[in-house]
């Protein structure tokens, strides 16, 4: 860093990190009111960013965690190699799992901040899951497609579509020609292409109110203070080395034992660095449940940001003290095309979470997380058909709900984490508003006693969720997990209940039903959906009785198993 | 004469405006144990002043305003009714799932909420209405009767029924109730649909939650507080402020008291529109109401007050959300009693923690340790510490510097004037992001915006946020100390009425809508009938709830037409939702259809020919020095002019910098601005000219 750079002071570093989060915060709430599908909207699956001119992370607004960690660094790193020149006016986008996006289904709008000198300052970020994508069949989660070519998702490895801030109709004109209901896509690419273009214009206005300098000042000096707080975090745990694992349930692609993901954690407290090391697992497998690396990266990451001290700051400085060791071709590594990364940001990323957090709670009392319920249950399957009322087709996602929250060492579980990729920021469809929009009835939404994970802290519960169609037929699509392999415990915490998923036929009868689907309901029929709980922290019998009193009198757990798994 | 008295955390402020407009203010205590007696001491504080006796004080006194911060404590203490929730069978964890949404993924020391109403209380009644409001499942009136058996014998004070779609058809709620009627005499009830029609059953539910729970407490304290001040001689009309900015008579408030939950901040702007307004008229305005612990901030866009059903009681996903249309107020925790530090990695920190009114900043002298903005701007010379609050307060400016110089000077390595000015830089700057949330949110830029600077302390650091913003023109009013007590001078009596009903414009019905708009006419013309005599303009504003297609999120959509004749209302409605969309969200979608999933009419009329009077002057202003040593951010120390408000000429120029006092408060003026003061009282500070002190 040059010398002659003018100095910060701690009080106008806060200032200038408050300014930067301030914008990502106004691109998000850009993103989040504008948008249209229900997953942007409903389950907030959209992040906003700052990353600096060298692609480092600066800043982000509060975002799905699996979308910003490590991903917006490696993107913008894809835009500068492709295109070497950047000019103002210039957006781009990009969703290839090959060069740095978290999976196909996550569009993203990158648009670099250049200065009135034509210097490129900071690129800003703007990532919103899609309702659809265009692949081959009516989902954006295709969990067994052999490879790239049967998901059949369109991949813009950072494509131009604005030059002099207008859009090239062309690449528009290609989605629309190729993605279910395009105009709600195009609703979706004009929100974010005016959430990055509001970033755009307040990084410069900030940098003409502050001076670029300044900026580039705060930039070290943030990255910095940032890592120092982790390293300052990284030091009250324990040195030491665990390896933990967790097992997504076996799925047409996979081994039949499952996809167990191992995680070695490494702690070197004296150092205040964490590594992971995910090499150790099997090679890239031909469905759809392989990682990206963004999403690689990130899993490893959100599992000690789990762990450790809430307060540290999530940016590029603190990513210098965990080093996530991955290899190519691996199913949690780095991918190579054709392997399909439909379902990255959930599945294989949520067994990474996990195993990397469990591994931190077994090396360090006070520390880490139970593992989270897995998959994507039918309660949060894309629904797809033609509405009777309109004569129109839909597809949207739902999210009817989804519990799986693990406990920690603070608290219970936080009830509807959804899983971990995505941090409980997501909201829960209304029952009414969903009868509304898709023609579909929900028959019951419901907490099942005796599923939370048992422990001093407990895991969420198992959340049962029926619905089926209204005078039509409909498909549904999903992803589920954790119907073998439920959310374990840690430190003596017992596995939270696990995930179910039934058809239930015109006569009443209950047929259990594949987990990976696209399952096609007839008028009259429902489709029960048990979801994944979380796992437990510390040892039941340590569990504060007046807690257990209270949980038997809410109704989480009986009084049997009260007595039996408690020992009240 | 007419009192306005707010009920506040820490005071209780009350406005008197006499017969002549002449305006004066008090303060009291709040007591929390008694809430009535803060409000009788302050009337007593007013009757002192006239030199009459309270009762025959009371006895002029034509209208007593009241606005209450009693359910929200109770809500926010859960000192509330034993209260059951009745929902539809298989869905009985509403409160418990709540819409989902989390702050922070990652901080895992905020615990998960407990639901409003517990499990325990809850109950599965066997019925199901389906969307389009017909009866997929009748409803079983014998489990309900059992029901009622349990809800007697488990000792329940009121219950709160929310079944679905109840707002497509509410038969079965209303059914309910009779039940409830019949088998639980003595328990109160709301019904969801009744309260807050809107689609989305979380909302409703805890709407009707929140709502059946204060039924017993607010109807004794209103009880109260009506005979309390009947006895000491009132005898007049007693009204009380809603959330919805209006004011509705204290008996109605009793039948549905979540409507007084949030009105002392749903106020403010109302009182900053009229002077947001007189100081620069067709600018939208943003109003800022300062207090000890946080930084409330609300909205007036092309004349209108935004509402938003996104009200929370407590913070966002860990309070309690009411669902209920409210004034759209964002509130941060930034405030007077907001405590910096310096954290291990050298950033410095101001707030949220607050040292509170207890025990509060260093200066104050209650053993206060940790140094807070208050005494970041004691330490600069803002607050003259022989002056506040008149002199009746004494503050210790030296303990304030030394706990600036030992938490946040030497850690920080720099002079104690600039440890307090990055203080004051910081807080500003929370307060600033405050502001850019919700105009971003209400698509309103600030550069075009006028800032109304209310509560005691925003005259300290309003200046800086105006600069920061780029707001052209900062307004205290004289009344800004007080400034919720004034708007409930100026507010109106006022209903909202609601209807849900599905429609779209590609497929427009115009017999059904207007059947839609003339139910609510029709509550609307009852509502306007009743208010009573002396009552004028009675004024009809119906508005949509309003998205395109597919978006998930409705947009409140002013209705240009009270009936839809031809084509061409249709039309302007269309175009009334661009323009709303276009405002908000910077863009219109030509193409898509316009969906309505709700209909509203507000009807208001005014109580009062005078909006607001004048403060009346100090008799006995004490002798100030002329001028006095202030620092500030980035240029550093000045000798900076004491001017009195009070005594401000009308529309004569002034220019910083300066200090201008009241007894209440202080505004910083800082070097380049140049301020005058308005026919209606309040200082206008101008802030086209760039200051230093914007940046960091």
């Amino acid at each position: 860093m040059p010398l002659d750079l003018p100095a910060l002071d701690g009080a106008q570093l806060a200032v200038l990190n408050n300014r930067f989060e301030g914008i990502a915060r106004k691109m998000a709430n850009t993103l989040l009111r504008a948008g249209r599908s229900g997953v942007l909207n409903r389950a907030r699956d959209f992040s906003a960013c700052i990353v600096t001119a060298d692609n480092q992370l600066l800043a982000a607004a509060e975002s799905l965690p699996i979308h910003v960690l490590s991903g917006p660094d490696l993107m913008a790193a894809a835009m500068q190699q492709f295109h070497p020149q950047l000019r103002k006016g210039d957006a781009f986008l990009h969703n290839s799992p090959y060069h740095g996006c978290s999976h196909p289904a996550d569009h993203s709008i990158l648009v670099p901040v250049i200065d009135d000198e034509g210097i490129h300052r900071f690129t800003v970020v703007a990532k919103a899951h899609q309702a659809d994508i265009g692949n081959s069949i009516p989902t954006t989660y295709h969990g067994t497609a052999r490879d790239v070519y049967e998901e059949g998702a369109l991949i813009f490895p950072a494509v131009k579509v604005q030059q002099d801030y207008l859009t090239n109709n062309d690449i528009v004109r290609m989605c629309e020609m190729r993605i279910r209901v395009p105009e709600q896509w195009k609703g979706d690419f004009l929100a974010m292409i005016g959430a990055a273009r509001i970033g755009e214009r307040e990084v410069l206005a900030l940098g003409r109110e502050i001076g670029w300098n300044q900026l580039e000042t705060f930039k070290t000096r943030w990255l910095d203070y940032s890592e120092e707080r982790m390293a300052d975090a990284i030091s009250k745990l324990p040195s030491g080395t665990r390896i933990a694992t967790s097992t997504h349930d076996a799925i047409a692609g996979t081994p039949e034992q499952g996809v167990q993901i191992k995680a070695q954690v490494a702690v070197l407290a004296d150092e205040k660095k964490i590594i992971i090391d995910l090499r150790d697992n099997i090679d890239a497998l031909p469905c759809g449940l392989n990682l990206s690396e963004a999403c690689a990266r990130t899993s490893a990451l959100i599992g000690v940001f789990n762990s450790i001290e809430h307060t540290v700051p999530k940016n590029a400085g603190a990513f210098r003290r965990v080093d996530v060791r991955l290899r190519e071709n691996c199913v949690a590594g780095i991918p190579r095309h054709p392997t399909s990364c439909s379902a990255a940001t959930t599945n294989i990323a949520d067994r990474v979470c996990a195993a990397t957090q469990a591994a931190i709670a077994e090396l360090a009392e006070g520390f880490g997380m139970a593992e989270v319920g897995a998959g994507l249950s039918p309660a949060s399957g894309v629904v797809s058909g033609v509405d009777p009322r309109t004569g129109k087709v839909f597809i949207n996602q739902l999210f009817l709900g989804a519990t799986g929250g693990g406990a920690t060492a603070h608290n219970d579980a936080w009830l509807t984490y959804l899983h971990a990729g995505n941090g409980g920021l997501c909201f829960i469809d209304s029952i009414e508003l969903d009868e509304l929009c898709q023609p579909i009835w929900v028959r019951s939404r419901r907490l099942l006693p005796d599923t939370e994970g048992a422990g001093r802290l407990r895991g969420a519960s198992s959340l049962e969720v029926e619905f089926g169609p209204v005078n039509c037929a409909v498909d549904v699509a999903f992803v589920s997990d954790g119907m073998l392999n439920g959310p374990k415990g840690v430190r003596g915490g017992e596995t939270g209940g696990c995930s179910r998923q039934y058809r239930r036929n015109r006569d009443g009868t209950l047929v259990e039903v594949e987990q990976v689907n696209v399952l096609h309901l007839h008028n009259g029929e429902t489709l029960v959906s048990i979801t994944s709980g979380g796992g437990g922290y510390g040892k039941p019998s340590e569990r504060d009785r007046a807690l257990v009193r209270h949980d038997i009198a809410e109704g989480w757990i009986t009084p049997e198993r009260a007595k039996s798994v408690y020992g009240l | 004469m007419r009192l306005a008295c707010d009920t506040g955390g820490t005071f209780t402020d009350l406005i008197v405006e006499d017969d002549h407009g002449n305006l004066n203010m008090f303060k009291a205590s709040t007591t929390p144990q008694d809430p009535v007696l803060g409000v009788i001491n302050a009337v007593e504080l007013a009757a002192e002043a006239a030199g009459l006796a309270l009762a025959d004080y009371l006895a002029s006194v034509d209208t007593f305003i009241h606005g209450t911060t009693h359910a929200i404590n109770a809500v926010i203490t859960g000192n509330t009714a034993r209260t059951a929730f009745l929902t539809t069978q298989g869905h009985p964890d509403v409160l418990v799932l709540r819409e989902g949404g989390r702050q922070e993924p990652f901080n895992f020391t905020v615990k998960y909420p407990e639901p409003y109403i517990p499990k325990a209380l809850t109950f599965e009644v066997p019925e199901r209405i389906g969307a389009d409001g017909g009866i997929l499942r009748p409803l079983d009136e014998e489990a309900v009767i059992t029901i009622c058996q349990q809800i007697n014998e488990q000792g329940v004070a009121a219950v709160a029924v929310c079944l679905l779609w109840s707002v497509a058809n509410p038969i079965h709620e209303r059914r309910v109730a009779e039940l409830i009627e019949r088998c639980c005499p003595g328990v109160v009830y709301t019904l969801s649909h009744a309260l807050n029609p809107t689609i989305r059953e979380f909302r409703r539910a805890s709407a009707a939650a929140i709502d059946a729970s204060l039924k017993p407490l607010m109807g004794s304290y209103l009880g109260s507080l009506s005979t309390r001040l009947n006895n000491a001689g009132f005898n007049g009309r007693l009204l009380v402020l809603t959330s919805q900015g209006g004011m509705i008579d204290a008996d109605e408030i009793a039948q549905s008291p979540i409507r007084a939950i949030n009105s002392g901040p749903s106020l403010a702007p109302i009182a900053g529109r009229y002077f947001g307004q007189n100081a620069m008229s067709g600018a939208d305005i943003i109003v800022a109401d300062t207090g000890g612990t946080t930084y409330d901030v609300s909205l007036v866009r092309g004349g209108r007050i935004p509402l938003t059903r996104d009200a929370w009681i407590g913070a966002p996903f860990q309070g309690h959300l009411t669902g209920f249309p409210s004034v759209d107020v964002q509130s941060v925790g930034a405030g007077g009693g907001s405590i910096a530090q310096v954290d291990s990695g050298g950033l410095l920190q101001v707030g949220p923690q607050s040292a509170g009114a207890v025990p509060g900043p260093v200066c104050y002298g209650r053993g206060g340790t940790q140094p807070t903005l208050s005494d970041a701007c004691v330490a600069l010379g803002y607050v003259d510490p022989d002056y506040f609050l008149g002199g009746t307060m004494p503050l210790d400016k030296n303990a304030a510097r030394r706990a600036i110089e030992e938490k946040v000077a030497d850690p920080l390595g720099m002079s104690i004037e600039d440890a307090a000015a990055a203080i004051v830089t910081l807080a500003t700057e929370n307060m600033v992001q405050a502001i850019a949330d919700i105009t971003v949110n209400q698509g309103i830029d600030p550069q075009q915006a006028v800032l109304i600077g209310g509560g005691g302390a925003a005259g300290l650091n309003s200046i800086f946020i105006a600069r920061r913003l780029s707001i052209p023109r900062l307004v205290i009013p004289e009344v800004g100390a007080a400034l919720s007590a004034a708007g409930a001078l100026m507010s109106e009596l006022a209903a909202d009425y609601r209807a849900v009903e599905f429609m779209t414009t590609a497929d427009f019905d115009s017999d059904r809508a207007n059947r839609i708009l003339n139910g609510l006419k029709e509550k609307a013309d009852v509502f306007l009938a009743e208010v009573g005599e002396g009552t004028f303009e009675p004024k009809m504003q119906f508005s949509v709830e309003a998205r395109y297609e597919q978006q998930v999120w409705e947009i409140e959509v002013p209705l240009p037409v009270a009936a839809f004749n031809s084509e061409a209302d249709i039309n302007g409605l269309v175009e009334s939702m661009h323009q709303t969309h276009e405002r908000i969200f910077a863009f219109r979608d030509e193409q898509s259809a316009v969906e309505i999933i709700g209909w509203s009419v507000r009807a208001s009329c005014r109580v009062h020919k005078r909006i607001i009077g004048r403060m009346r002057a100090h008799v006995k202003e004490a002798e100030r020095a002329a001028t006095r040593k202030v620092w500030f951010p980035v240029s550093g120390a000045a000798e900076a002019s004491v001017l009195v408000f009070a005594q401000l000429e009308i529309n004569k120029r002034y220019s910083g910098p300066a200090m201008v006092e009241s007894p209440f408060s202080t505004v910083v003026i800082d070097p380049e601005s140049i301020f005058w003061r308005l026919q209606d009282g309040s200082l206008v500070i101008d802030t086209q000219i760039k200051g230093d002190a914007a940046c960091p």
